[in-house]
């Protein structure tokens, strides 16, 4: 069976102990939408407020193609980003589709991958896949994708990517042709 | 027992009597990703000015459950259709078309209502319905009102018209 697959580009990352301040905790002004984001430096991310609710900002972005699939075929979900520092053993990569919406990624199915990253002073390239198979309680709204890289000792800054509207389910809805009547008999 | 081959849109007109049960058959083809359940019905109709109208009073159904395949399956299923005579309130004698339609879950709306149903089958004019009884006293009885009121209408006015001439 034919797998599909989708990349994703997490571009930089790097470890924690190597993660430097660039930023105070408070209110800034997105300079590409003009709207107030807030800067937290716990979790050393960008909010911005909707609907009452913080979303971290810019993780997910609108995907630059539709992948079709339905109940029972392979979605192979590529990454690729740069990594430079202390070696790290232990790198979880964690693939996921579901629901992105108002209140967050509503995680459907999930796969993880375990790294080990070189020590470079240089950034070097890795590239991770996983493979889905899409399973027959899919939802016709399961059209989004997130990946990320965390975790590992030491560990790496976490660093989150994803697609909107990634994939179109298809399948679920059965496809009828050639109904015809054939008989009908007097019981 | 009484038994009709028919060929899709070349359905050969058949005569059946009230009371009568009649099973239709349909053959189609499908694919489809996960368990589904349909619905389908079939059910006599008629067409006037107005457009085309179900004789729902005779309308079959069954539940299909079709499984999951990625290539496409051939399927023969059939529902049984009660031909409920008219003094129950079915189906007048005359000439009567055939419709047969698919939809999910345990929808039973008209195979002409919008969202259009998966798939649907039908023939104008395919059957001759016969054998509800024709009389008895109250039929006799109401065709014969209007003349009847007629009558006691114009021994109700003759009298005032001719009044006070003797």
């Amino acid at each position: 069976m034919e797998i599909k697959t989708l990349e994703l580009n997490l571009g930089g990352i790097r470890t924690l102990q190597a993660r430097t301040q660039e930023y105070a905790p408070g209110w800034y002004v997105d300079p590409e939408t003009g709207q107030p984001v807030y800067y937290d430096t716990v979790t050393r991310n960008f909010y911005t407020l909707s609907g009452g609710v913080y979303l971290p900002l810019g993780y997910m972005n609108p995907a630059p193609k539709q992948v079709s699939l339905g109940p029972g075929e392979r979605l192979k979900v590529s990454i690729s980003y740069k990594y430079s520092g202390p070696a790290v053993s232990g790198a979880v990569e964690r693939f996921c589709v579901g629901i992105y919406g108002l209140f967050g990624f509503n995680e459907q199915i999930v796969g993880t991958n375990t790294r080990s990253l070189s020590q470079s002073t240089m950034p070097l390239t890795y590239t991770g896949e996983y493979t889905f198979t899409i399973p027959t309680s899919v939802g016709t709204d399961w059209d989004d994708i997130y990946c990320k890289i965390s975790g590992g000792s030491p560990g790496v800054n976490e660093t989150i990517f994803g697609y909107e509207n990634a994939l179109v389910i298809t399948g679920k809805d059965p496809t009828i042709s050639e109904f015809k009547i054939t008989d009908f008999v007097k019981v | 027992m009484l038994e009709i081959a028919l060929a899709p849109l070349a359905l050969q007109t058949g005569n059946f009597a009230a009371g009568d049960t009649l099973r239709v058959t349909v053959s189609f083809q499908y694919k489809v990703g996960v368990d589904t359940s349909l619905t389908l019905r079939a059910a006599p109709y008629y067409t006037n000015l107005f457009g085309k109208h179900l004789v729902s009073s005779c309308a079959g159904q069954c539940d299909l459950l079709l499984e999951p395949s990625s290539e496409v399956i051939d399927k023969v299923a059939a529902v049984d259709m009660a031909l409920t005579p008219s003094s129950l309130g079915g189906i007048e004698n005359g000439t009567y078309g055939l419709v047969v339609w698919l939809r999910s879950g345990n929808s039973t709306a008209d195979p002409w209502t919008l969202p259009s149903p998966l798939a649907r089958g039908e023939q104008d004019n395919v059957m001759v319905i016969s054998g509800n009884s024709s009389g008895g006293i109250t039929d006799t009885f109401s065709s014969m009102m209007p003349m009847l009121m007629m009558v006691m209408m114009l021994g109700m006015v003759g009298p005032m018209l001719s009044g006070g001439e003797e």
